[in-house]
């Protein structure tokens, strides 16, 4: 009997390391082992002593390229830190959001990687859950030795992690986290948001709806932080302009059900409704709207759709995203290719917004890492602060750039609507308009960075 | 007389845990782990502790006990963030007191039932209470949750102790978990523990001894929702913020787990091991796979129907394997003797 | 009043709906006393079932109707679920005779695993599941549209409950079944293979339980966690309905619709917790929810 148990037992936790060391993994894990390079350190100190104060710091950068510009055996790697659900609501997006991540960093390391250093990553799930957040950061911050952590999509997870972060200096990139709080109240000297907020939407889908439908309108707001953020956007702006709102319904988190709201508001008969909803709930409201065959009248306006969320169904409505990888803009071709020649059995076989977001926050903190020659998180924070894209670099229709007082991108937004003539299976938005950054910009006045002394030192 | 006699054997036990978690920090960092862990476990084995209260000792299956480590966290923010609290004893008071507050609430509705019943309602309170955080959003910041707690240091009287770092705060966890032990001991061995492991065995037999079982289940959920407040409030200072989801279905139903795998239902180690268990697990099976929640569930279920006692109940099989093997003549009869089908023996 | 009416027929619509997800729940609890926690991945792994029916269908489009091929998933899907249900039934002959807290944990963990086997099977990507146009689309009634997929979902909910009830109360099969509850010993002394009326119950209702997975697929949308949604809803009917009552269940499912439906309307914010809220006033007032019989799950 107790054998019995123990052999059981046994086999059960054998197959589990054989499994998950053979197959279960779906993407393969670095972890990377210290390699102290003593030389760096040795050259280091002695320039500070031979040196005034004064210029010590320009030297010390100067110094430090020179030494890591040649590549090659014992650069110690600069180890990027996925802090991406894998599990709950937001795993899917989280996967394409650490697919973004990785075929950046594959970009820099096919160049030589970064300051003469290769790049490697390590991922763990942070299982859409804040108290996972705070134990992945201070796990890959204290043990695995990362140098910069990147990844977020829901908002507590990310306050979670850029808590920790901001404790230790580390640059953490909330890439697709789009609560307004993130580059309001929440944010931090140390973490920079790549995605827009749901402010930012609101403001894009609003003009627009302004413009073209009626003064009638509905809020359809879930009932949380995002979702009365969002539509308080909304009702500041259309109430600025001339618009009426008749009257918000309440959606809990976990609706499953929106029978009684979808016979309310045709009762109720706005022009337009405008929905803060998100995570399963918009799924589910997707669904019976179309299935209702209400997505056309009353006209709607929905947040922002994240394209792992609504890949493979149909959209409704008029919504946001910050890209569409069907824009005629030089460079999207090529992108999409990449990700497809990258990732061949993903089931989402065209990339959105996501792992745009993901890609590009990446990209951007390993180019600030070359422009600013130093892995000094003060120096890369300030190199950040002043980053500015082209058009062109952005694959979106305006320069972009990122805001030094909320350490938010201001970027394109795109207004999209359902596809009535997909020219492929995927080809769901239709692009009604891009917004520019300054259209939509929607800045908090509740942001206070900690100051640069405040924030610890970190060298990777 | 009887107390101490017992006393000989648990004592050493309790040593050999309290040294084991004491010398942690100094070695944890050596076999590929951070401190930061450390101190996760020790909160979770206080929550463990204080469930299998609960669970294990007066046989209440509560699945919604998330909301009173919740309650406890918030607490603790609100003292620091809303009335600009200072005071990291007075902050804690309000944890464990808000914890046992919302306990003695629910066990008001409850105390009456067990079994199915009793389970059920546990999960419509749980739901109840974290509906309750998201929703007052101007107290707890909805999803968002309770950022920027500061970590209020400890003073004795003329010292003070900074806990900022983990290291530090991990001592300070320890003593506090030491503390719930030794009173949760001392708890489970005087009359009243007694009588609630009466009152898991065969209730209506303890009901016609003569006491009001309604009362001691009261008492009973009401310190262990306390002790759970208590152990959300440091965990609240652990994290620098508190947030709802602790509260939710799945992690109510994980600490069910936890304490289960570990023979909470046995042995009054069992939370402290399955705790452990499950954050060694997770980290290490985590780190190699995103389906590790797979295993732990068929784990879980293997537990179930083969070893209820969990692994403490193994530990003890092959303790007593090994005893009559080596140290006892053939003859002798063997020690294990299979536990009967239904409820389990008394508690160790 | 007048706007109430729509209201008062959706929440009814809800609660039919309700009723039939706790269908194969109460099945199980009332006639073997077992809470069966895995109900709900069950039940989402009955409408992953349905999807991989119609893939296989879908070559076959020109030879075979929508409505053919959604006939099938229908009666497929849930064999292949009963399946799973009689496996796991199996493993839980272990845990008979003991409290009844250890069927729950076990088919609690059951649930976990099945859940993660479909995220690691499909993965967490939304699918959707396609319905024969003649219930799909909408229909316009009295100035209001509804959605001709639910009030298909609510008749077929309706015969599905009569079907059910007329299977364990009018037919001999019924009667071994009820009886086995009742009194085990005395059905094997009369030779029955207990063991095996037992497999046949479960496998019944873990059937039922896909049957309403792929119902409701098409309203609630096919994700891993889809699951948590029905079981939930279940137990809480089941045990407002009180144990061992099919009706009692069937009036439960009515009445969460209908609070559900309505605070939807009129208070939505409270749309979910008013449910709990329900739960809790009720067995506080009524022991054993309405019509709840004295059983091994009591007290």
């Amino acid at each position: 009997m107790l054998t019995k148990t123990v052999v059981v037992l046994s086999i059960i936790v054998m197959a589990a390391i054989f499994l998950t060391a053979c197959g279960a993994a779906p993407e393969p894990v670095t972890v990377v082992e210290t390699v102290v390079v003593e030389t760096e350190k040795e050259v280091r100190v002695v320039e500070t002593v031979e040196v005034e104060k004064e210029v010590v710091k320009e030297v010390e950068v100067e110094k430090i390229v020179e030494v890591t510009a040649v590549p090659g055996e014992g650069a110690k790697p600069i180890l990027i830190g996925f802090t991406s659900d894998a599990s709950g609501q937001y795993a899917n997006s989280g996967a394409m959001d650490r697919r973004g991540m990785m075929m950046a960093i594959e970009e820099f390391n096919a160049k030589g990687g970064v300051l003469g250093r290769p790049i490697e990553w390590v991922h763990m799930d942070t299982e859409t859950t804040p108290a996972t957040g705070t134990r992945i950061a201070e796990r890959m911050i204290n043990q695995d030795g990362v140098s910069f952590l990147v990844g977020a999509v829901h908002s507590g997870v990310a306050n979670a992690i850029s808590q920790v972060a901001q404790n230790h200096g580390v640059i953490y990139l909330n890439t697709n986290s789009s609560s307004p709080t993130e580059s309001g109240e929440n944010c931090h000297r140390v973490k920079f948001v790549f995605d827009g907020h749901g402010g930012n939407f609101a403001k894009a889908t609003t003009l627009n709806a302004i413009e073209t439908y009626g003064d009638n309108w509905l809020l359809l707001t879930n009932d949380y932080v995002w979702g009365h953020e969002t539509s308080a956007s909304t009702r500041a702006l259309a109430e600025a302009s001339g618009v009426s709102i008749v009257d918000e319904l309440l959606v809990p988190q976990g609706t499953r059900d929106f029978s009684a709201y979808l016979l309310n508001i045709q009762q109720i008969a706005p022009d337009v409704v405008a929905a803060a909803v998100g995570g399963d709930d918009q799924k589910a409201l997707r669904i019976q709207v179309v299935e209702a065959g209400l997505g056309q009248s009353p006209a709607w306006i929905n947040n922002q759709q994240d394209w792992p969320d609504v890949y493979g169904q149909a959209p409704f409505g008029v919504f946001g995203t910050t890209w569409y990888y069907k824009l005629d803009l030089p460079g999207v071709d090529e992108f999409v290719q990449r990700y497809q020649e990258m990732y061949p059995d993903s089931n989402i076989k065209v990339p959105g917004n996501v792992f745009y977001n993901g890609y590009m926050a990446t990209k951007a903190l390993l180019t600030a890492i070359e422009r600013a020659g130093t892995t000094n998180n003060h120096a890369v924070i300030q190199e950040l602060e002043q980053f500015t894209w082209t058009a062109e670099e952005r694959m979106q229709d305006h320069d972009a750039w990122i805001d030094p007082d909320t350490h938010q991108v201001q970027q394109t937004v795109y207004l999209g609507a359902e596809n009535p003539e997909p020219t492929e299976e995927y080809d769901i938005f239709k692009i009604l308009s891009a917004a520019s950054p300054e259209d939509v910009m929607d800045k908090s006045a509740d942001c206070v960075l900690e100051s640069f002394e405040d924030t610890p030192v970190y060298e990777p | 007389m009887k107390l101490l006699r017992m006393v000989g054997t648990d004592f050493g036990k309790m040593l050999f845990v309290l040294l084991f978690f004491a010398s942690l920090p100094f070695w944890i960092n050596h076999v590929g782990f951070y401190q930061y862990i450390g101190v996760e476990i020790l909160i979770w084995c206080t929550y463990a502790m204080a469930f299998n209260l609960a669970l294990g000792y007066t046989g209440l299956p509560s699945f919604g006990h998330g909301a009173f480590l919740g309650v406890g966290a918030y607490a603790m923010a609100i003292y620091q963030l809303n009335f600009a609290g200072q005071s990291l004893w007075l902050g804690l008071s309000f944890a464990l007191l808000f914890g046992a507050m919302a306990g003695g609430l629910v066990a008001l509705f409850l105390s009456h039932r067990r079994g199915i019943y009793f389970a059920l309602m546990t999960v419509a309170f749980g739901q109840v209470f974290w509906f309750i955080a998201i929703k007052w959003r101007s107290l707890t910041k909805g999803e968002d949750g309770l950022l920027n707690l500061q970590r209020l240091p400890a003073q004795f009287g003329l010292i003070s102790f900074n806990l900022d770092e983990n290291f530090s705060y991990y001592f300070f966890t320890l003593a506090v978990f030491a503390f719930t032990l030794i009173m949760l001991w001392i708890l489970i061995h005087s009359p009243f523990g007694h009588i609630i492991q009466a009152l898991k065995q065969n209730e209506m037999r303890t009901r016609f001894i003569g006491y009001d079982v309604r009362v001691f289940k009261w008492i009973s959920f009401t310190i262990s929702a306390g002790i759970s407040g208590l152990a959300g409030g440091m965990f609240a200072l652990a994290q620098q913020s508190a947030f709802p989801d602790v509260m939710n279905l799945q992690w109510s139903g994980i600490i069910v787990m936890m304490v289960i795998i570990g023979g909470g239902l046995v042995s009054f180690w069992g939370p402290i091991v399955g705790t452990i268990f499950y954050f060694v697990a997770r980290d290490l099976l985590g780190a190699y796979t995103e389906t590790w929640m797979l295993w732990f569930g068929l784990t879980f279920m293997l537990i179930i129907l083969f070893q209820p006692e969990g692994l403490v109940g193994i530990w003890r099989k092959v303790g007593a394997g090994l005893n009559r093997k080596y140290f006892q003549a053939a003859s002798i009869p063997s020690q294990d003797v299979s536990l009967p089908d239904s409820s389990l023996q008394q508690i160790k | 009043m007048l706007y109430l009416i729509p209201h008062l027929i959706n929440g009814i619509g809800l609660g039919l709906l309700f009723a039939l997800i706790a269908l194969g729940f109460t099945l199980i609890v009332g006639v073997m006393e077992l809470i069966n926690l895995a109900h709900g991945s069950l039940f989402a792994l009955g409408a992953y079932f349905a999807l991989v029916v119609l893939g296989v269908f879908q070559p076959l489009q020109e030879i075979t109707s929508p409505l053919f091929s959604y006939g099938v998933a229908l009666v497929l899907a849930p064999l292949g679920v009963a399946v799973v249900g009689m496996g796991l039934e199996v493993g839980m002959r272990r845990t008979y005779g003991k409290d009844p807290l250890y069927g729950l944990l076990f088919t609690f963990g059951a649930a976990l695993v099945i859940e993660e086997a479909i995220r690691v099977i499909w993965g967490s990507v939304e699918y959707s599941l396609d319905v024969p146009d003649l219930i799909s689309g909408s229909i316009l009634l009295g100035n209001l549209i509804y959605s001709k997929y639910r009030i298909f979902a609510s008749f077929f909910s309706i015969i599905l409950i009569v079907l059910v009830w007329y299977l364990i109360e009018r037919t001999k099969m019924g009667a071994i079944i009820k009886a086995g509850a009742h009194d085990s010993e005395m059905v094997r002394a009369l030779g029955i293979n207990i063991t095996r009326l037992r497999l046949f119950v479960f496998a019944f209702g873990t059937a039922l339980a896909a049957i309403a997975g792929v119902i409701m697929a098409p309203i609630w949308g096919i994700r891993p966690h889809v699951g948590v949604d029905a079981v939930i809803p279940a137990f809480l009917i089941v045990v407002l309905g009180g144990v061992g009552s099919f009706w009692g269940s069937v009036m439960a499912g009515l009445m969460v619709g209908l609070t559900a439906g309505l605070t939807g309307a009129y208070a939505s914010d409270w749309s979910i917790v008013s449910i709990y809220i329900l739960l809790i006033v009720v067995i506080t007032f009524r022991r054993r929810g309405l019509f709840g019989k004295a059983s091994k799950l009591d007290i």
